[in-house]
């Protein structure tokens, strides 16, 4: 275990370091020109690390997802928070509304995904805690309520704004700014600090309530804050560029095939993979039509996609 | 009611305890019953007479409408749920059988509640329940008996001297239901540990020490199971003749 684990940190390593390295414009980090450096430092660092942190907070918030919900389908979008996001960066742009300057889109995105995991949230408790049944179905129906709102929205209007919200809907990373970074960084470090803290309890929640009850914890509690975990890395991740299929749902089922299921393990491990697969998606589609940029979504889906394909004949099926 | 029990403290208690499940009619009311010390007791009933309920009070799971459940002489509901977790564990009826988590790693979360692991490891843990050859097998891939001894084995490593568990014969065949009651009988003769099992077979519940029979959310009768299993009360509790043998190597009932 201790190896594979070692493997999986060099590897990701090396991605990141050739990922800041290759593209349209290669550089060569030991011969660098004044420009090499500027596109380094404020071009491609912030998008690595956006990159990184969103694909990171899929990947962990994915994996206590299934562990919460005994549910190897969900993805933290299912919650309805990607569709709250889509409504309040839509409405943003689409009405031109600019009160943090460049801030303003993603506050919007932040705080309708956040709103909609309250709602989500209520609906979700009863009798002192969260039940994950309720939550899952009142995530879907409040995710379907406003993606409804958000197309009504759309087919209303009719400016530029409306392909930039496309555009951004489907996960635009091109408006990385260093300025977003230490807030997003805060909210999906925070959210996968409760949820490692909380690792052992969502061990024991996977083999059913009365069982975690039985070993000592408290299930209703620890699935609501676990849920809590979900709500900021889900709601900072969509904030920071909106959404990324493929990764929340799959990337904690590839990482089960190398390191098992014990969260302590699979939840950091997810969040490496997830940050990973999405800066080598982000890579790709700056690159392979440069300057025509394909949107880093599609892209990660048609490399994950495959290869979880490919594992899942090799290997048995989990879940 | 008959009752031949000696007179001694309970370890874990129902006092008065009422309950009902949302919008229904009182389930249970007014119910009385103890656990003792290093106790090997059946609490034997027909399906739906609440048996799995009580095993769930018992276990704090759920929370009693009225009266009180007290562990070591400490209302449950005083307890920090990781003290509690080291003084009783609980096993459901049906265990999960869709997560990957190997035998080792299973048995393991017993030892969660603690900071620093106490006297047993995983591996004697193991070996205990006849599962030391499987540690890296996945739980997915054990039979229904050795899946049982898995999650038996962690109960061990919680290191708790109550171990409920609700119907763990279901659905086992009959080799394994032998190996589970003499596994269980010897962790209660050797480690002290107070067996409390739900079930429903008669015959079975001839092997233990102590049986509380339940009707309807009431205890009819407690006590050695040659003073409870009785024509009357069986037929009171079943709601069926049936006719007791009582011979040297043991007794048994036919219908």
């Amino acid at each position: 275990m201790k190896t594979r684990v070692f493997i999986l940190i060099t590897a990701v390593a090396g991605i990141f370091g050739f990922a800041l390295l290759a593209g349209p414009r290669p550089i060569n980090p030991f011969a660098m020109s004044g420009l090499d450096r500027e596109i380094l430092l404020f071009v491609r660092l912030p998008r690595l690390v956006v990159a990184a942190l969103m694909g990171g907070g899929l990947g962990a918030s994915g994996a206590v997802l299934q562990g919460v919900l005994r549910n190897p389908l969900a993805d933290p979008y299912i919650l309805g928070l990607s569709s709250g996001a889509a409504l309040g960066a839509a409405a943003g742009i689409v009405l031109g509304v600019s009160f943090f300057g460049a801030l303003t889109v993603p506050l919007l995105a932040f705080a309708g995904a956040i709103g909609t995991g309250l709602l989500v949230g209520l609906m979700g408790w009863r009798r002192g805690g969260i039940w994950p049944e309720r939550l899952l179905l009142a995530g879907i129906g409040v995710g379907f309520m406003l993606s409804a709102v958000l197309m009504l929205f759309l087919s209303v209007s009719s400016n530029e704004g409306l392909r930039r919200a496309i555009l951004w809907i489907f996960g635009d990373l091109g408006m990385s700014d260093w300025k977003l970074i230490p807030y997003g960084a805060l909210l999906i470090g925070l959210g996968l600090a409760i949820a490692q803290r909380r690792a052992k309890a969502l061990n024991t929640l996977m083999l059913g309530d009365d069982l975690s009850h039985s070993l000592g914890f408290s299930p209703r509690k620890e699935t609501a804050l676990l849920f809590v975990s979900v709500g900021l890395m889900t709601a900072a991740s969509v904030a920071l560029g909106g959404m990324i299929g493929f990764i929340g749902l799959l990337m904690p089922h590839i990482m089960r095939f190398f390191v098992g299921t014990d969260n302590r393990i699979l939840l950091p491990a997810s969040a490496l993979g997830g940050g990973a697969l999405l800066v080598v998606a982000d890579l790709i589609g700056r690159t392979v039509m440069s300057p025509t940029e394909l949107p880093a979504g599609m892209v990660t889906a048609l490399l994950g996609a495959p290869y979880f394909l490919y594992l899942l004949r090799r290997r048995d099926v989990i879940g | 009611m008959s009752s031949d029990k000696k007179k001694h403290d309970f370890i874990l208690e129902l006092d008065n305890v009422s309950f009902s499940y949302e919008r229904e009619l009182n389930l249970i009311e007014d119910l009385k019953l103890g656990i003792g010390e290093a106790d090997f007791t059946g609490l034997l009933g027909a399906n739906g007479s609440g048996k799995s309920t009580i095993l769930k009070l018992l276990a704090g799971i759920l929370k009693p409408a009225g009266g009180s459940v007290s562990l070591w002489g400490k209302p449950m509901t005083s307890l920090r749920h990781r003290d509690r977790a080291k003084l009783l564990s609980y096993l459901p009826q049906v265990l999960d059988m869709r997560v990957p988590f190997g035998v080792g790693e299973l048995a393991s979360m017993g030892l969660y509640p603690y900071g620093t692991p106490p006297e047993l490891t995983v591996a004697e843990a193991l070996g205990m329940v006849g599962l030391s050859e499987k540690r890296d097998t996945l739980i997915t891939n054990l039979s229904g008996g050795e899946r049982r001894r898995a999650y038996i084995a962690m109960t061990l490593l919680q290191g708790a001297g109550i171990l409920l568990l609700d119907e763990p014969l279901a659905n086992l065949d009959i080799k394994f239901q032998v190996e589970l009651i003499r596994l269980l009988r010897e962790l209660n003769s050797t480690r002290k540990i107070s067996i409390v099992m739900a079930l429903h077979d008669v015959n079975i519940a001839f092997q233990f020490d102590n049986i509380i029979l339940i009707k309807e959310g009431r205890v009819i009768g407690t006590g050695t199971p040659e003073n409870v299993l009785n024509e009357e009360l069986l037929k009171k509790a079943f709601d069926i003749e049936v006719s007791v043998h009582r011979l040297e190597e043991g007794s048994f009932i036919t219908y």
